[in-house]
């Protein structure tokens, strides 16, 4: 029960500090309601026992991607209102409507599904509760060491397409 | 503890380290290489493909499942694997002349198509939500860059910005669904995954997961309603990076869609045969239609190309083995005829001339006969005449859907033929019965002409002697999962 | 050997095709001539071998190879050669032969290159149009026919530069694509229906099956089959690009509008003689289509003034009759009547040519008269085309015209065989109509610049007195076509035409010879109408040309309707173009191609230039726009999913 809670309140502040973001009209306040969205998300990991994950999460995210975007943010946009937000192609009530209907149906899934159970499936295997260091280690390393290294070839092309959109010349 | 990789695996991924190892030294020769010797790097790269296409040899019946079952080495993930191999290698030759009008440098662009192609070998061999969206992003985010890379032209950055922002957004909603599939059946593993939803076709949950892959999987073919990318991006892209994105990325795409929905989702079939159904028609309708009127010959390639999605899905509502098979041929025949189109469009670009206006095709038989001629075997291939590779790829998409019982969806997809032909000819049109413009005269290159003969001979190879390639998609249809296709359901 | 036929036109053009630019007319015309003329040869022999095989058993295949096999099934690349493709492979290599010979004089100002290229196209349309007929399976059958109407847009637009060539040649292929649709569902059928695509072994799965007598599977098939027919051979509704596509050369018109690719539909038709006999309902709609288009094309005929367009409709109208036949279940008629139709009418065109070349493009038969003079070659073959065409006792076109009415007659249909009779009736008034306006009477004033834009400027500077008449090399085609259209009616004596052709059609032909009484009032009827026709022209057009002009004067309504082709291509255009032409691009422009940033299609983004700018644009709705319509997609999908 503690934890429904837990993950309730969590949830909520994950989806409403995702809203505060986009929502923002100064975009250093909006850097800094991501840096808080992402420690919830951490606080989610936490939740789930995938501590080592929550760590990466703050380490990486909210410490170094979100400080980059920071830093950004007030190098280029210091003088400059946001524009994004005088835009009159908006169309904000098309993004409400369709974000109402998404939220109705994804609702009347959850209804229904409360009132014709589905067929119970066959029993999953409990999942290791994985939360140290170690056993993600080991999980990356044997089993998953193929998709791992191709992850690093991922992170070398966008390492390379960084580096091709921002050379002056070609 | 989980079990280790053991060293065979490393075996069984052979082609993909030698693909690997060939980006890797594309990357670093473009370093040590002078400046005016680096148009040697198209030859390393064809290097590197032709030797990946050489290592895939030893695995031509091999159906083994590596690491875990993260990945399966079969038949079908060898079809698309060579397929992707001969496309990458097309638009590298294509590309030689293409960089040195546009004056954009060769190293990154040659890693980057080699990066993607590498992805698109990871999807096609992936048969675990994790392996197929690793392969998926390597392929997305070098497509990001390579959309952009002409970054003086307006248009290229644009493409790049709109195909990034699309695509990371359809990626939250196709993440969406594989996390609903995670987490409804415990697995990663597709085939795992498949015994575990065996009886839960009523589940809402299941069946909402379904949608949204089915989503995210019809952005990255361009199905309508999830196209709206399309024309913009190809109109934008670089030409040989639109080739490629048209013909690799749609091959790729439909490869991870065969593994999803047939390997994993087998109890599912009577939902998303539905919705295929639905996006089919839809789609060869809208882009047909809209392609009638496009002046721009890269748009309308663009819209060919999403009407093509919609003819290749007929192959994926039919499910059966013929359905598959259907589908294995159809693309890898598509791949030809667009990827020879790209290259004429890519031949017209000249210094004063952008060539992919249908009016840059006037008169082009006295200009150029050659490539006039080829474009209209491309044209008519396109379109679905006899006896070209066309015609066969749609006979034998039109019959499995016969076969199959789907008899209204063979009928839409005549008539839709029927109407893309009027676009088709109208670029013939333009080549054989309009005067001819004042302009530089188009020539080939020793590489554009490679390509174009090999597109050709393709084109009319396949269809006239169409029976190895049938043997061959046949016989790598059947390796696809290990779940019998049965009967259709109507 | 078989594979031989359509094999030498193939070299022909690949020859041509690839070296033409450097080769000069005479050595491009020998090739083309050279590949068609040994095409001819090889046929005759393939055809005797065929006639030394007793008659019941007069088929030769080769299987060329095994085109596609998959399970249960098979298709493979067969050429097949019976009685009914005897006759239609001497036809195509025989009259192409000649028509390849005469256009090497008709086209002998063109430019090298395009020399070549004129005969590439051809020898390719003989390569398509012998593949349509030897095949042994709707597939084979497939690639020719879509062949033909490849090399028939490509020669309708030959002279590019004339733009209402290029136009005929795009209408052409549309109104095609409509035929091609049904023909191709119907072939789907078939194959759904029977497993197979090989005719034999459709008519063979058929011997124990009953007539369809409602409206079944083999009559929807039957029907859409028809439905490729009337696209490719002219008939109602979609002949309306055959007038048009005598925009091309006119040896053209006489080889693929006249003589071969429009009688691909009629041959399709007798090649699936059994499958349509087993559709009585079917053939009806046939023989009413085409009698109805034969009377239809008839009347426009009667007032048109350009030569070739008068003859196009009048090949329209003897496709009708074809079709006529075809629906009475008189299929050997049928056949010998396309085969007779193919002298008499390819010797029609290239007569008209030889007037054309030696008018320098003049078409206008307002503007010609007085011929007869000067063009005497000329003047005497057209006029015993005409007379065979007309009907005529004696000429081949009675032969094979009578026998078809008398079969209309014998079958019960009184009123097709009356509407029959009348549209011969029509065809010997406007046939005589051309004769007497182009050869005979004074020759006409100086040519009025009416549509300048019709003709070449040479056409401007002509004057009767220097005319000449056709080269040897069109003379000579002329006059052996003029022979053939006298002669070739006799073949059809004492029913060998039709016993030659009967295994082809087995077991359905009307065995019930005309007995001698009817038979005999019925010919006697139509020879009267054939003079009639003749007299009728005669009086108008030459004894009393002002009665003509009064006629015009009191119909006047009735001729403009009839100039105006009953309006038919307004129609068309109003109630079918025009609303396509909206939808797509009023409509779906501006629905589906959404380009909300013009601007950088345009070329105006490049001058701004930056990225900001770029992300400006981006944000400026298209981005959004795209997503939303990704993510209504899912809202729609998981809707419709809810509700049900």
């Amino acid at each position: 029960m503690a934890q429904a809670i837990a993950f309730y309140f969590i949830a909520a502040c994950i989806l409403g500090f995702a809203v505060l973001v986009v929502t923002t009209r100064d975009t250093v306040h909006s850097v800094l309601f991501l840096v808080l969205d992402f420690l919830f998300v951490a606080a989610l990991y936490v939740l789930l026992g995938a501590q080592f994950l929550a760590a990466i999460q703050v380490l990486v995210y909210a410490g170094g991607i979100v400080v980059l975007y920071l830093f950004v943010v007030m190098l280029v946009n210091l003088k400059r209102p946001p524009e994004a937000h005088e835009d009159p192609h908006r169309r904000t009530k098309l993004g409400f409507g369709l974000a109402a209907a998404v939220l109705l149906e994804l609702g009347a899934i959850a209804v229904y599904g409360s009132v014709n159970p589905a067929a119970p499936m066959p029993a999953t295997p409990a999942i290791p509760v994985s939360g140290n260091t170690e056993q993600v280690g080991w999980l990356l390393y044997t089993s998953y060491l193929i998709p791992f290294e191709i992850a690093s070839m991922l992170l070398l092309v966008a390492m390379i397409g960084a580096i091709v959109l921002a050379k002056r010349e070609l | 503890m989980p079990a280790g990789i053991s060293t065979s695996d490393f075996y069984y991924i052979l082609p993909e380290l030698v693909l690997t190892a060939g980006a890797l030294v594309v990357l670093i020769a473009d370093v040590l290489l002078p400046k005016d010797r680096r148009a040697a790097l198209s030859w390393v790269t064809l290097i590197a493909l032709g030797a990946t296409l050489a290592s895939l040899a030893p695995f031509a019946s091999t159906r083994v499942e590596i690491a875990h079952g993260l990945i399966a080495v079969d038949r079908f993930a060898l079809f698309f694997k060579i397929l992707f191999l001969v496309a990458a290698a097309i638009t590298v030759l294509m590309s030689v002349r293409y960089l040195e009008v546009e004056g954009a440098s060769p190293g990154e662009y040659y890693f980057l198509i080699l990066c993607a192609t590498l992805g698109m070998m990871i999807m096609a061999g992936g048969i675990d939500l994790v392996t197929i969206f690793i392969g998926l992003e390597t392929m997305a985010v070098s497509f990001y860059i390579l959309a952009g890379f002409i970054k003086p032209s307006q248009r290229s950055n644009e493409a790049a910005v709109k195909y990034f922002l699309l695509g990371a957004f359809s990626l939250g909603i196709l993440l969406y669904g594989m996390s609903l599939m995670y987490g409804l059946s415990g697995t990663t593993n597709l085939r795992v995954m498949a015994t575990r939803f065996a009886g839960q076709e009523q589940n809402p949950l299941l069946v909402l997961a379904v949608i949204l892959v089915v989503a995210g999987v019809g952005f990255k073919i361009a199905a309508v309603p999830f196209h709206m990318w399309a024309p913009d991006v190809y109109e934008g892209a670089p030409t040989p990076i639109t080739a490629f994105l048209s013909v690799g990325s749609k091959a790729a795409s439909f490869a991870m869609l065969l593994r999803i929905f047939v390997e994993g989702l087998p109890a599912m079939s009577g939902d998303w045969r539905l919705l295929f159904y639905v996006l089919s028609i839809v789609t060869m309708t809208v882009g047909n239609f809209a392609a009638v009127t496009q002046s721009n010959l890269k748009r309308m390639l663009a819209y060919s190309s999403i009407a093509h999605a919609g003819y290749v899905l007929i192959g994926v509502v039919a499910g059966t083995a013929r359905g598959v098979t259907a589908t294995l041929i159809y693309l890898l025949v598509y791949s030809f005829m667009q990827l020879g189109a790209f290259a004429v469009i890519v031949l017209l670009r000249r210094e004063d001339v952008v060539g992919d206006e249908l009016k840059d095709f006037s008169g082009l038989h006295v200009r150029n006969p050659f490539a006039a001629f080829a474009m209209l075997l491309f044209m008519l291939s396109l379109g679905g005449i006899p006896p070209t590779a066309g015609f066969m790829g749609k006979f034998w998409l039109f019959s499995s859907a016969i076969d199959a019982g789907y008899y209204w969806l063979a009928v839409i997809g005549v008539l839709n033929s029927a109407v893309s032909l009027y676009y088709y000819v109208r670029v013939v049109v333009f080549m054989y019965l309009k005067k001819e413009t004042i302009g530089s005269e188009p020539k080939a290159t020793p590489a554009l002409a490679v390509t174009l003969a090999i597109a050709v001979a393709a084109t009319l190879i396949l269809g006239v002697y169409p029976r190895l390639l049938f043997e061959v998609a046949e016989a790598s249809a059947r390796t696809l999962g290990m779940v019998p296709i049965t009967t259709a359901l109507r | 050997m078989l594979l031989l036929i359509p094999l030498l036109p193939f070299i022909g053009f690949l020859v041509n095709a690839s070296f033409g630019r450097r080769l000069t007319k005479r050595v491009a015309g020998a090739v083309a001539c050279g590949a068609m003329i040994l095409s001819f040869v090889v046929s005759v022999a393939a055809v005797f071998r065929l006639l030394s095989f007793d008659p019941e058993s007069r088929v030769m295949a080769q299987t060329v190879y095994e085109w596609i096999t998959s399970g249960d099934l098979a298709v493979p690349f067969t050429l097949r050669l019976d009685p009914l493709s005897a006759v239609m492979i001497l036809i195509v290599t025989g009259i192409g032969s000649l028509i390849h010979v005469y256009s090497t004089a008709y086209m002998h100002e063109e430019r090298d290159a395009e020399y070549a290229r004129y005969f590439s196209y051809l020898n390719l349309f003989a390569t398509f149009m012998l593949v349509l007929v030897l095949g042994a399976n709707f597939l084979v059958l497939f690639v020719g026919w879509e062949g033909v109407g490849l090399c028939s847009y490509l020669l309708i637009g030959f002279w590019y530069q004339k733009k209402s060539a290029s136009d005929a040649g795009k209408k052409a292929f549309i109104v095609n694509r409509i035929g091609d649709f049904g023909f191709v569902l119907g072939v789907l059928l078939t194959f759904v229906r029977f497993g197979t695509l090989d005719f034999q072994q459709v008519a063979r799965s058929l011997a124990n099956l009953g007539t369809e007598t409602t409206f079944g599977t083999v009559s929807v098939i039957t029907l859409l089959l028809f439905v490729g027919a009337t696209g490719k051979s002219a008939q109602i509704p979609l002949y309306v690009w055959l007038p048009d596509a005598m925009e091309g050369p006119t040896p053209v018109s006489a080889l693929i509008h006249a003589a071969t690719m429009v009688t691909a539909g009629v041959y399709m038709i007798g090649r699936n003689a059994v499958l349509f006999g087993h559709a009585p309902l079917t053939l009806k709609f046939v023989a009413v289509i085409g009698v109805a288009t034969a009377f239809f094309a008839g009347t426009i005929g009667l007032v048109q003034n350009d030569i070739k367009r008068v003859l196009a409709y009048s090949t329209v109208s003897q496709l009708g009759y074809m079709f006529l036949a075809m629906g009475v279940g008189a299929y050997a008629a049928g056949i010998f009547h396309l085969y007779t139709h193919a002298f008499f009418k390819a010797l029609l065109f290239l007569g008209s040519g030889a007037v054309i070349h030696a008018l320098a493009g003049e078409q206008d038969l307002r503007r010609m008269g007085g011929l007869k003079r000067d063009l005497p070659v000329t003047y005497w073959t057209f006029l015993i085309g005409a007379i065979a065409i007309s009907g005529v006792p004696g000429f081949a076109g009675f032969f094979s015209k009578d026998e078809i009415l008398a079969k209309t007659f014998e079958s019960g249909h009184t009123l097709l065989w009356g509407v029959g009779l009348l549209t011969s009736l029509l065809t010997a008034i406007y046939m005589f109509r051309v004769v007497y306006l182009a050869f005979h009477g004074k020759p006409a004033a100086a040519p009025q610049p009416a549509h300048p834009e019709e003709e070449e400027p040479a056409a401007q500077a002509h004057a009767h007195s220097h005319l000449h008449d056709a080269p040897p090399a069109m003379a000579l085609v002329l006059i052996v076509l003029a022979a053939g259209s006298v002669l070739a009616g006799y073949v059809g004596l004492g029913g060998r035409f039709e016993h030659f052709l009967e295994p082809s059609f087995a077991p359905q032909t009307a065995k019930a010879a005309a007995d001698g009484g009817t038979g005999m009032t019925l010919m006697i009827v139509s020879i009267v109408v054939a003079f009639a026709g003749i007299g009728i022209a005669t009086y108008y057009f030459l004894k009393n040309c002002r009665a003509a002009a009064v006629m015009a004067a009191r119909f006047a309504g009735l001729r403009l309707v009839l100039q105006n082709k009953y309006y038919v291509d307004e129609i068309y255009d109003a109630t079918v173009v025009q609303p396509i032409r909206i939808v797509s691009e009023d409509g779906l422009w501006k629905t589906i191609d959404v380009r909300l940033i013009d601007g950088a299609v345009n070329g105006v983004g490049e001058t701004v230039g930056g990225a900001s700018e770029v992300l400006r644009r981006v944000q400026t709705g298209s981005v959004r726009a795209y997503a939303a319509s990704l993510l209504l997609g899912v809202v729609l999908v998981l809707g419709y999913y809810l509700w049900r």
